[in-house]
């Protein structure tokens, strides 16, 4: 049986698995007895290029088929700073799954920074290492690279975020639409929105410090970034009728 | 055999050419169903999940018979006897010329009591047969749905066409075989005939509304809420419940309420057409109601054999295939009426009171649309309140649906006033007929409307087959396709439904008021006593009681519906968690107990039917008895208004929360998981009760007063002298006042003795 490395985003965790992603994003889901339910973010990363990163021989013992022949679920790896000394270039697909565990997987693509949109506004839900909800005025390349280069004095190493739909609100934020937005507090997200858009020194702004563990998938703008100062990855996500067209199991568990 | 004194040879020929029709409209239904039953049943999981939702809805099915037919044994002799109480008319007299009296009393008595009988056969045998047939059709409709959106559409659309022609072919059948054999006697034997089917109409409305919300309410709460399950995932225990529920709601419920309505139409025309051929030696009055009957039976034919998607059709444009055999039967009927009122009628009073029942079920298709459809303005704005939480979800809801109320009981004043001014200057019996050609007309399209409603399930059960045996994501779509198109069309005729009842009970209410002052005449009532001359006056202390306790009659049942749904889904929700707990269940390797939760909703819905009937069948005794028969007819308006208001309050606002939950489903306001979602799923939860097990009851139960009412009042007049106390009729009234507390406590409880259950 072949062995499969994943890095979670929420929690944070390096987990090594015999299962397959479909089947493994499932098992994060809804449990060995199926009786949970709940989203899960992870990425597979290529096991060639962590080796000398983790304790191969402690994956070789620990990671083996079940006394009763099935494979192993999971075996934890690391689940602290996990992100951190993960190559990028060692992710490969990001895989989402629904509340049901139903999967979606998401191809890497490197970002063409150069198609970015300057002067709206943004709002990111950062995953992994941190996980606060942040509008911010900057693209987001500049948002990885402002956290992460070491020019503030708060800096990741690494980020991993999604952004996150802002309709009218992101050219717009005291008179914008937001009828169509989901978001609990839209009056506290319009003040951060216009806090950003007027003050020029001012780039990112809080708008929720916790984060509830549920992505509303439908919200998704653009789809989901991770990077560490000039090096930026993009998983496009795709917009509903391309969902449904390729992924119809999950479009309709979201 | 027609006995019609001044019928012309084309009369003659019409009413047994109405007899072919409705024998054409039967044989077209079979003809159907042979084409339904000749498709595939799909891979061996299909039919094994089919199986199951076999064999809940058969065991449904005889649980139901039998617990009606003593009913249905029991009131045949009642309605016997009922001859010997008040004696035959005098057009029973005139239509059988030389029989002695008891001669005349045996004929008009076995008349009644065999077209009790044969209301209440054709209503089961609508529901019962169109149930069967929509059970057939899903798993076919989900085998063709692997090959082509076309062919499941075809097949869908003409099993539920299946119900819609015999719900036609069975009303017409009824109607003319009594009009042949009892020509102007035939008031007397169509009242059983109507009471027959409303009263099983009542009891599978009641029935199927219980069991399908205790099913539906019971699965989603433990397994799409607690365990996060999707819908119809195989694992949960109550999941074949709910869907032979959408089968026991939605095809036998809404089939034999809308059989009913049909029936009841015809039988206040009759009557009512009766009055006026007494009057004007004209039997146009007689002739063209069923004439309209059976071009409306031909029309549907033709409209509903013209739904069929073509090959290169996508999966979203159902709903325009049956609305273009919808328009289509209209269209031809209008025309044909036209025709007919030319040629025959030589005068077009009738043809436009037909013309308007036609419009009244286009305009109500309209403002359900407009209330309860996710494009339109109203489910937007109660899926925006979803942001702020269940309670403001609610309470829009709720405005919308009073809302709803207004506006469609407006509309029926509107078109009961276009009857006023067709028959302007005539005396109120004209009107009276106005309004009932208006039901005629409004039902013209009953094959189309039961087509369409039958639709819904059979489109549901096969994408719960598709879900369950896994099949293709391509099928799956055109599956969910058909399933969303089945949710409007079932919203749609629920509107007809309603609007349906209440013209049928307005038309039964002038038959009331001309039925009590021939009996009135009869027993040589003074003119300035008789109904018709005096009217009903609510200035009158004791009619004003009769309209107040009218007016609760709905909620009560209402009541006692809800109550019974809420007690039977908290029994499936302990069930499905029960079954949760045995290991291997969630990690499906083993099977659910399906039978156990089907075993439950049947148990319930059927617990309920007698003390509900109990109640709509004593309680216009009651008011008669100790209030007197003007009360009575109060009583009626308070019935007719209130269960109006009620049931499309209850239909829209149901109709709009779940259509709300719906929109943001599809992605508004964050889609599922979102609060918003939450919110709406609550208020889908309230409103499912309301739409389908509550408002829908509502129907059948103001005709069932209506047709009580209509039965008693001759005795209530014999023994109730004006100004005159009578004992006999005191103890009649604290037997049903026993009777009702009696049918109350037994409902409230689930049972006089509180049992835990057992299947």
């Amino acid at each position: 049986m072949s062995k499969f490395i994943y890095l979670t985003a929420t929690p944070e965790a390096l987990i090594a698995s015999m299962l397959p992603p479909a089947e493994f994003g499932s098992y994060l889901s809804t449990g060995t007895k199926k009786r949970n339910k709940g989203q899960v973010i992870f990425f597979e990363v290529d096991l060639s290029q962590i080796e000398k990163l983790i304790d191969m021989e402690s994956l070789n013992r620990r990671c083996v088929p079940k006394e009763d022949g099935k494979p192993k679920s999971s075996v934890y790896l690391s689940v602290y700073k996990t992100l951190e000394m993960i190559p990028l270039s060692a992710l490969k697909s990001l895989y989402l799954t629904a509340d049901n565990g139903t999967l979606l997987e998401l191809k890497k693509t490197p970002y063409n920074s150069s198609k970015e949109v300057e002067g709206k506004l943004y709002l990111f839900q950062e995953l992994c290492p941190v996980t606060p909800l942040v509008a911010s005025g900057l693209t987001p390349s500049a948002f990885v690279k402002r956290l992460t280069d070491g020019s503030t004095p708060i800096v990741l190493p690494k980020l991993f975020f999604v952004d996150l739909k802002l309709g009218e609100l992101a050219t717009n934020p005291i008179k914008g639409s937001a009828e169509y937005l989901p978001y609990s507090n839209v009056g506290h997200l319009r003040d951060c929105l216009e806090i950003l858009k007027g003050e020029y020194e001012k780039h990112m702004k809080t708008v929720q410090r916790i984060y509830s563990g549920t992505l509303l998938y439908r919200t998704i703008e653009t789809g989901f970034y991770v990077g560490s100062k000039n090096e930026l990855f993009y998983y496009p996500y795709p917009d509903m009728t391309e969902l449904e067209n390729t992924n119809y199991e999950f479009f309709r568990s979201i | 055999m027609v006995s019609l004194p001044g019928a012309s040879p084309f009369e003659v020929a019409a009413i047994w050419s109405v007899l072919v029709i409705a024998f054409f409209g039967l044989a077209y239904a079979m003809f159907l169903r042979r084409q339904v039953m000749a498709c595939d049943k799909g891979t061996e999981k299909m039919q094994d999940v089919w199986d199951g939702i076999r064999l809940g809805a058969n065991a449904y099915l005889k649980r139901q018979l039998r617990t009606i037919v003593p009913l249905i044994f029991v009131f045949t002799i009642i309605l016997f006897l009922s001859v010997y109480v008040v004696p035959p008319t005098e057009e029973s007299k005139l239509r059988f010329v030389g029989y002695s009296d008891e001669s005349l009393k045996l004929v008009i008595g076995i008349g009644r009591a065999v077209a009790f009988i044969m209301g209440s056969i054709f209503s089961l045998l609508v529901g019962q047969f169109g149930m069967r047939m929509a059970v057939q059709a899903n798993v076919r409709v989900a085998s063709a749905s692997r090959r082509s959106f076309a062919e499941a559409l075809k097949i869908a659309y003409r099993a539920g066409t299946v119900t819609g022609m015999l719900t036609d072919g069975l009303g017409l059948l009824g109607g003319t075989l009594i009009f042949i054999i009892f020509g102007v006697a035939s008031p007397d034997t169509l009242l059983g005939f109507g009471f027959g089917g409303t009263l099983l109409a009542l009891f599978m409305r009641v029935g199927g509304g219980i069991y399908t919300k205790a099913a539906d309410v019971g699965a989603d709460l433990v397994g799409k809420v607690e365990a996060g399950l999707p819908e119809d995932d195989e694992r949960n225990a109550a999941v074949i419940a709910d869907l032979v529920g959408d089968n026991v709601g939605d095809c036998a419920g809404m089939a034999a309420d809308i059989f009913e309505s049909y029936e009841v139409t015809i039988v206040s025309t009759l009557i009512l057409g009766v009055v006026l051929f007494t009057q004007t030696h004209e039997l146009s009055w007689i002739i063209f109601p069923l004439l309209v009957r059976g071009i409306g039976v031909l029309s549907s034919i033709i409209g509903t054999y013209l739904v069929k998607g073509s090959k290169t059709d996508k999966t979203n444009n159902a709903l325009k295939q049956i609305n273009k055999g919808f328009y289509s039967s209209a269209a031809i009927s209008i025309a044909a009426f036209g025709i007919l009122a030319y040629f025959y009628l030589g005068e077009w009073r009738s043809f436009l009171s037909v013309v308007v029942g036609i419009l009244l079920a286009i305009v109500l298709d309209e403002i359900t649309k407009h209330f309860t459809d996710g494009n339109y303005h109203p489910v937007k704005d109660i899926a925006k309140n979803a942001k702020t939480g269940s309670a403001t979800l609610i309470l829009k809801g709720m405005s919308y649906g009073f809302e709803v109320a207004v506006w469609q009981t407006l509309v029926i004043a509107v078109t009961i006033f276009a009857s006023v001014m067709i028959y302007s200057g005539q005396p109120i019996v004209y009107v009276l007929y106005g309004v009932a050609m208006t039901g005629i007309g409004m039902l013209t399209l009953t094959g189309n409307n039961v087509a369409m409603d039958a639709f819904g399930p059979i489109a549901d059960n096969a994408n719960g087959i598709g879900e369950l045996s896994h099949l293709d994501k391509d099928a799956r779509k055109i599956m969910d396709s058909l399933d969303a198109t089945g949710n409007t069309t079932k919203a749609i005729t629920k509107g007809v439904a309603i609007g349906s009842a209440v013209i049928a009970a307005v038309a039964l209410f002038g038959s009331f008021i001309t039925d009590v002052t021939k009996v009135q005449i009869q027993m040589g009532f003074e003119k300035s006593a008789q109904l018709l001359e005096t009217g009903i006056r609510v200035s009158v202390p004791m009619v004003f009681i009769g309209l107040l306790i009218g007016g609760t009659i709905p909620f009560l049942f209402s009541s006692l519906t809800i109550n019974a749904v809420t007690r039977a889904a908290a029994q499936i929700v302990e069930e499905v968690r029960r079954q949760f707990r045995i290991p291997g269940i969630i990690e499906r390797t083993v099977k659910p107990d399906y039978q156990r939760a089907v075993d439950i909703c049947t148990v319930s819905a059927q617990r309920e039917l007698i003390p509900l009937a109990l109640i709509a069948v004593v309680s216009p005794v009651l008011i008669g008895s100790l209030l007197g028969v003007e009360a009575l007819g109060g009583f009626l308006a308070g019935v007719i208004l209130s269960g109006q208001l009620l049931a499309v309050f209850m239909a829209g606002a149901g109709g709009a929360w779940d259509n709300a939950k719906k929109t943001i489903e599809d992605g508004l306001y964050g889609g599922k998981g979102s609060e918003a979602h939450h919110a709406a799923v609550v208020g889908d939860t309230v409103g499912d009760p309301l739409k389908d097990t509550a408002g829908p009851a509502l129907n059948p139960m103001i005709k069932v007063i209506n047709l009580v009412s209509l039965l008693c009042a001759p005795v209530i007049i014999a023994y109730q002298k004006p100004g005159q106390a009578s004992v006999g009729m005191f103890i009649t009234g604290l037997v049903c006042f026993v009777i009702i507390i009696g049918a109350i406590v037994f409902s409230k409880r689930g049972g006089f003795k509180k049992v835990p259950f057992e299947a």
